[in-house]
């Protein structure tokens, strides 16, 4: 479980500030106590983003803390305007359906009392989700002045909302290990008679010893009936072909078969 | 438990669900649907205009009943743009567009708004205080421009502004604390007026302030007519605007004779209406090189007449130049202008005709061509735009709002689209069966409940009825087979209700603030089945659903307002099959589904948790949990006495004093459990929390900005588990869920950690509890062994005391955007995994994040052992970030949703999903994916040309073989 102090210490400080509000108020209304200034976020063109034209209408941006939520649309300066913003340490966000913009952290303070009169302060900074307030990121500049003064909103990317589905793709069957270990064996059994098909007579009878003698031609060629015999392959051929009722073993089995058939049968 | 403070990658943060759910781009209009509403036009607030003045093609534009500004493309009733003015649903508004100009002005609340009319984007906007009556455009102004006139109510002052057009600056301010009660804002070639009431409730005269165009000077105050005149605001019919000749006309309360003046002289004329009128409207052109001529469209209860009056520029007298015939049924009159020539159109139920201001001969006719012949929609308001295309030839086309809530555009007749903006505005919604199959399941159960032999005829005979649907069934074999292959069978709508096998045709009843009812077909690309009007009586408005409920068994639904009306239609077909006016019954506040003797039924529960008595053999078998007067909740039992039902209260539970209930969320009613325990990655089993009377109450204390959460036994009321948390917003949204053994809730809070290092956190939060029974694993806690019945009312003896406790484990995660309408997937058996599906209000989309990422027992600051990444749990990172991709509207702009309704489809993998608002939208989800259903990325047509590529290798092959064989015999 989380645990935490009366952390109200935002709403505090400020509530302070009111209490000292000037007439420093840049809107239309002055019925406010408080302090009010317009504030300005841009979408600055970027190569990712040239030109807020390609946004949806209805963008918007958002100003939000504890007991305060300002909400600007996009003009077609490619601006928010936030109007009547009062004092307070903001979460900004911008809300767009194709690109996705880093928050930012606005102040709004009231700077300590320079003379007589009291002046609004607008910074901002980015910030990152989860993680300290106070842990902001480098300090956006705010360019222009006065009024027309703004904060650039970083445009992290294109929004992409679907997944691409898995085609078929002849290298990605290739890849698999089954049909690596397939391939290796058919090369194994269709590429070996023919290259003792194509060795020196003398050296293949010599070869043909050899392998009468060792264990694994016993073991390779005992797999099928007594070995040597060509009249046991024939039979099984004649079966295959002959009945023809076997089909789901006859892919695999013919090939093989066929292999050993044609070397024993030259013999 | 503390936050880690390095920068987080957001490739990893992107990376982490991205494995878990998308939806394919093929998916889109597949598995989804979406009605992009904008509300029902208002009549004030609609017209064509032209975004650019240069451009000839013009827009159609309205700010709709819901506070929805938008731009619909004439030509096939598209939107361009929309924008929901104020954030949330309001009705009234202003809207005005300046004649060759590129923006349009709009005021709703207290804020005055401009927007670029082509791409919807904001040109200015202004606060100010109090409460916007009016807005015009001036037309003429020094600087060539066009400006906007506002009229606010501030307390007892008046205020009018002139803003400039351009940039958004007050030009001037005129301000008079009056008392009066200012209405309209118009304004002449020379002159400003401001039209306000004078005087008392119910005894008012009309004051017009004539001001200057470029002081905001007062120059002249005219009362019209004598005290008493004007009984309420709404009797002044019209005030003109930016006519050569403007006019204010009036009418006296019983509707006989209106009265009209133009702005600026000091007389008035009376006109004598038609007998039982019930309703009067003016039509004038908005433009001042217009003529000054207007028209008064006048209603009576079955039919319609217009007449048509002159202004004299010089003398300022009216005179009537014409009047059009009263014709039987509701007609439609809009007005046109271009240039001088003043049109005005008639639409009827039969036909479209226009005629011009000077003169009633009948310029164009045509006859309106229907494409239902059964029902002829009556036409309430709309607006035309006339073009003359030759000497004697017009073609107008006009956008109508019809008494069904449709907004059709009639191109000379023909029917051109129509919008169902009446779906927009809904306030409830339910899922409902279709109720066909529903035969057969009480047919077997017949057959079950009746003796064999008789059984078995009846089966039979049942058998041989129906083979009458063989033929057709093998028929629609070959299309079925070749739809499927090439799969496009669900992409067309289908106009027959049927159920499928997958669960996935259901009905969703929807029931609007307007008073509508409708009948959507949620497999057919949420197709319009039925609508009907709910209150045949005029009921209040807007209409404030209590509660709705499906029943499946009967097919009924049941809708109860707040004002003790209901009424019972059919789901398939809306009929009614009883209904009840309003102030019959109690006022209800709410409604609950309960299940007694004679059935499930619907629970009326009035104002204050009060519960009418209730027959004996209706009495709810569950404890019901009311609010109280008090702000508190309560648990009602009943116990049958003698016929009656006697209720009892069982426990009641009232917040700290402070503290007010802004959310309570309970079980769902269909919320199955596949497994009791959660299997670890060391075979160790830790054991849920499973109690189905298990209530989450969220209360807030909006000084000391304290959120409180407590989970409540709804049979004894005692609080299992709560949490507070500090800094929190009571005035943003807080949304809470419950499912299965785990709660959450969502909150805007600010506040600093109470950890060694002082942090504050800020940001949009989700937190996350899991119940278990015991904080061990292998472990039941005391509900061990010999407890196998457990009751929340004999709590198990522990040595410790005190009641039952479940062991909770908590999360916090910090969402990258506010949550609204949390709702858990839900699915047939509960083995799926479950999503807990949020609304975004500010990003008007709805996200599907999956309980994997919400998971209280991912390894904080560390990453997981390898026995814990095989549970699937992941390294705690406090942030969520809302990816697009777990976006399940995916691009579309959902806007205003109010409710997400889930319902689990035949398929265990799927979960249907509703959510309506303003738009309706509706979709599939598969949190644990779509494991038991072929999805598109499975190619049917490359299975079937592997199988024949195959089949054709065997057969080249084999004789191939053969032969070879043969030879080799041969040569032996």
């Amino acid at each position: 479980m989380y645990t935490r102090q009366a952390g109200v210490l935002l709403g505090t400080l400020f509530s302070c500030l009111a209490a000292t509000a000037g007439a420093a108020s840049s809107s239309s209304s002055s019925s406010h106590a408080q302090p009010q200034t317009t504030l300005t976020l841009r979408i600055p063109s970027t190569p990712q983003l040239p030109s807020a034209h390609a946004l949806p209408a209805w963008t918007h941006a958002t100003l939000t803390a504890l007991g305060a939520a300002h909400d600007a649309p996009l003009t077609a300066a490619g601006a928010f305007v936030f109007r009547n913003v009062t004092p307070g340490s903001y979460l900004a966000d911008v809300h767009c359906g194709a690109y996705a913009f880093a928050p930012l952290r606005v102040d709004v303070v009231l700077s300590e009392t320079s003379g007589k009169e009291e002046k609004v302060v607008v910074r901002a900074w980015e910030t990152y989700r989860g993680n300290d307030w106070e842990n902001k990121g480098q300090e956006v500049p705010r360019s222009g002045s006065g009024e027309d003064g703004g904060f650039a909103v970083r445009v992290l990317g294109y929004k992409e909302y679907f997944v691409e589905r898995g085609g078929f793709s002849v290298f990605g069957i290739l890849k698999n290990p089954m049909i690596l270990m397939g391939l290796v064996s058919m090369v194994l059994f269709i590429g070996l008679p023919k290259l003792i098909e194509n060795m020196d007579p003398e050296m293949r009878a010599e070869w043909e010893e050899q392998q009468k003698k060792s264990p694994m031609a016993s073991l390779m060629g005992g797999g099928q009936q007594p070995g040597a015999s060509p009249m046991g392959n024939f039979d099984m051929a004649a079966y295959m072909a002959g009945q023809g009722s076997n089909k789901k073993d006859e892919g695999e089995p013919t090939s093989s078969n066929n292999g050993g058939g044609k070397k024993n049968g030259k013999r | 438990m503390h936050f880690p403070t390095q920068t987080l990658s957001i490739a990893v943060l992107l990376a982490l669900p991205a494995a878990v759910r998308a939806v394919f781009k093929d998916e889109v209009g597949h598995i989804d649907y979406h009605h992009q509403l904008l509300g029902v036009p208002q009549r004030e607030t609609t017209f064509f205009h032209r975004p650019r003045p240069e451009d000839r093609a013009s827009l159609l534009y309205t700010l709709s009943d819901l506070g929805v500004l938008g731009a619909v493309n004439p030509g096939n009733g598209a939107i361009v743009w929309r924008q929901l003015l104020d954030g949330n649903i309001t009705e009234g508004g202003h809207l005005r567009a300046a004649e060759d100009e590129t923006w349009l002005a709009t005021a709703l609340g207290s804020s005055v708004h401009a927007w670029d009319s082509l791409t919807g984007r904001n040109a200015w906007t202004l606060d100010f205080d109090g409460a916007v009556k009016d807005l015009e455009i001036m037309e003429m102004t020094a600087n060539g421009g066009k400006d906007v006139l506002a009229l606010h109510e501030e307390d007892g002052t008046t205020v009018a502004r002139r803003i400039h057009g351009g940039d958004g600056r007050v030009v001037w301010e005129f301000r008079e604390v009056n008392n009066d009660v200012p209405l309209q804002v118009s304004t002449s070639a020379g002159k400003v007026f401001v039209v306000t009431l004078h005087g008392s409730l119910l005894s008012y005269s009309l004051k017009v302030v004539v001001l200057d165009t470029v002081t905001g000077k007062k120059l002249d105050e005219i009362i019209l007519g004598t005290k008493g005149e004007v009984q309420k605001p709404e009797d002044v019919m019209f005030v003109g605007a930016n006519s050569a000749a403007p006019v204010v006309a009036w009418t006296d309360n019983t509707l006989t004779k209106l009265k009209v003046n133009v702005l600026g002289s000091k007389g008035r004329q009376e006109f004598p209406l038609v007998a039982d009128a019930v309703e009067v409207e003016i039509h004038a052109p908005h433009t001042s090189q217009s003529s000054p001529h207007f028209l008064v469209h006048t209603r009576t209860a079955t039919a319609s007449k217009a007449d048509v009056y002159h202004v004299d520029l010089k003398s300022n007298a009216i005179s009537k130049a014409y009047d059009l015939p009263l014709l039987e049924g509701g007609s439609a009159f809009s007005t046109s202008s271009s240039a001088s020539n003043v049109y005005f159109t008639r639409v009827t139920a039969d036909e479209v005709i226009i005629t011009s201001s000077v003169s009633h001969g009948v310029l164009g006719r045509w006859p309106l061509k229907s494409k239902t012949e059964t029902e002829k929609p009556t036409a309430v308001h709309g607006v035309s735009e006339v073009v003359k295309k030759a000497e004697d030839n017009y073609a107008v086309r006009s956008a109508i709002v019809t008494d069904a809530d449709d907004w059709t555009q009639i191109v000379n007749g023909d029917v051109a689209w129509t919008r169902p903006e009446g779906l927009s505005g809904a306030v409830a919604a339910t899922w409902a069966e279709i109720p066909e199959s529903e035969d057969l399941a009480r047919t077997l159960e017949a057959e079950a409940h009746t003796d064999p032999w008789s059984a078995f005829v009846h089966r039979v005979t049942r058998h041989v009825d129906e083979l009458q649907y063989l033929p057709a069934y093998l028929q629609a074999v070959p299309s079925r087979l070749v739809a499927s292959i090439l799969g496009s069978e669900t992409s067309t709508v289908s106009d027959t209700l049927s159920r499928d096998s997958f669960g996935f045709n259901k009905l969703v009843v929807l029931a609007t603030k307007r008073g509508k009812l409708y009948g959507l077909d949620a497999g057919n690309h949420g197709r319009i089945v039925w609508s009907k009007k709910a209150n045949e009586t005029p009921g209040a408005k807007p209409w404030d659903v209590a509660a709705i409920h499906a029943d499946d068994a009967k097919g009924f639904v049941t809708v109860r307002g707040a004002n003790g009306e209901f009424i019972i239609v059919k789901s398939d077909t809306g009929k009614t099959v009883e209904s009840m006016p309003t102030g019959l019954f109690p006022p209800v506040e709410s409604a609950v589904v309960v299940d007694s003797d004679a059935g499930p039924w619907l629970l009326p529960i009035g104002k204050g948790g009060k519960i009418a008595e209730i027959n004996g053999s209706y009495a709810p078998k569950e404890t019901i949990v009311t609010r109280t007067e008090e702000g508190g909740i309560r648990g009602v039992k009943f116990v049958s006495e003698g016929n009656q039902a006697v209720e009892i209260p069982t426990w009641e539970f009232n917040p700290p004093p402070g503290q007010k209930i802004v959310e309570v969320a309970s079980r769902a009613k269909h919320d199955p459990i596949a497994s009791i325990g959660r299997v670890l990655g060391d075979r160790t089993v830790k054991y849920k929390y499973l109690n189905p009377n298990t209530l989450v109450v969220a209360a807030v204390d909006e000084q000391a900005e304290v959120l409180s959460v407590y989970l409540l036994d709804t049979v004894s009321g005692q609080i299992l588990t709560s949490s507070t948390y500090e800094g929190v917003d009571a005035a943003k949204d807080i949304a809470c869920a419950v499912a299965e053994n785990w709660f959450l809730c969502s909150f805007f809070g600010a506040y600093k950690l109470r950890d060694s290092q002082a942090q504050t956190l800020k940001g949009y939060q989700v937190v996350v509890s899991d119940l278990y029974e015991s904080d061990l694993p292998n472990d039941r806690g005391s509900l061990g062994d010999d407890t196998l019945n457990f009751s929340s009312l004999d709590p198990v003896d522990r040595p410790a005391g005190g009641p039952y406790l479940p062991s909770v484990a908590s999360k916090t995660f910090v969402l990258s955007g506010p949550v609204s309408c949390l709702t858990v997937t839900k699915t047939r058996q509960g083995v799926a995994s479950r999503q807990l599906l949020a609304y975004m209000p500010e990003a008007h989309g709805i996200v599907g994040i999956p309980r994997l990422v919400l998971e209280p027992r991912r390894p904080v600051g560390r990453d997981p052992t390898p026995a814990e990444a095989e549970e699937g749990l992941s390294r705690y990172v406090p942030a969520i970030e809302l990816d697009p991709r777990l976006h399940v509207t995916h691009r579309r702009d959902v806007l205003g949703v109010r409710e997400i309704l889930t319902c689990p489809a035949a398929l265990e993998s799927t979960s249907l999903v509703l959510a309506y608002g303003i738009d309706v939208y509706g979709s599939r989800v598969a949190p644990s994916l779509a494991f038991d259903i072929l999805g598109k990325g499975f190619n049917k047509l490359a299975l079937l040309g592997t199988v024949a590529a195959l089949v054709m290798g065997v057969g080249v092959l084999r004789p191939m073989i053969r032969k070879k064989q043969i030879d080799a015999r041969w040569k032996q």
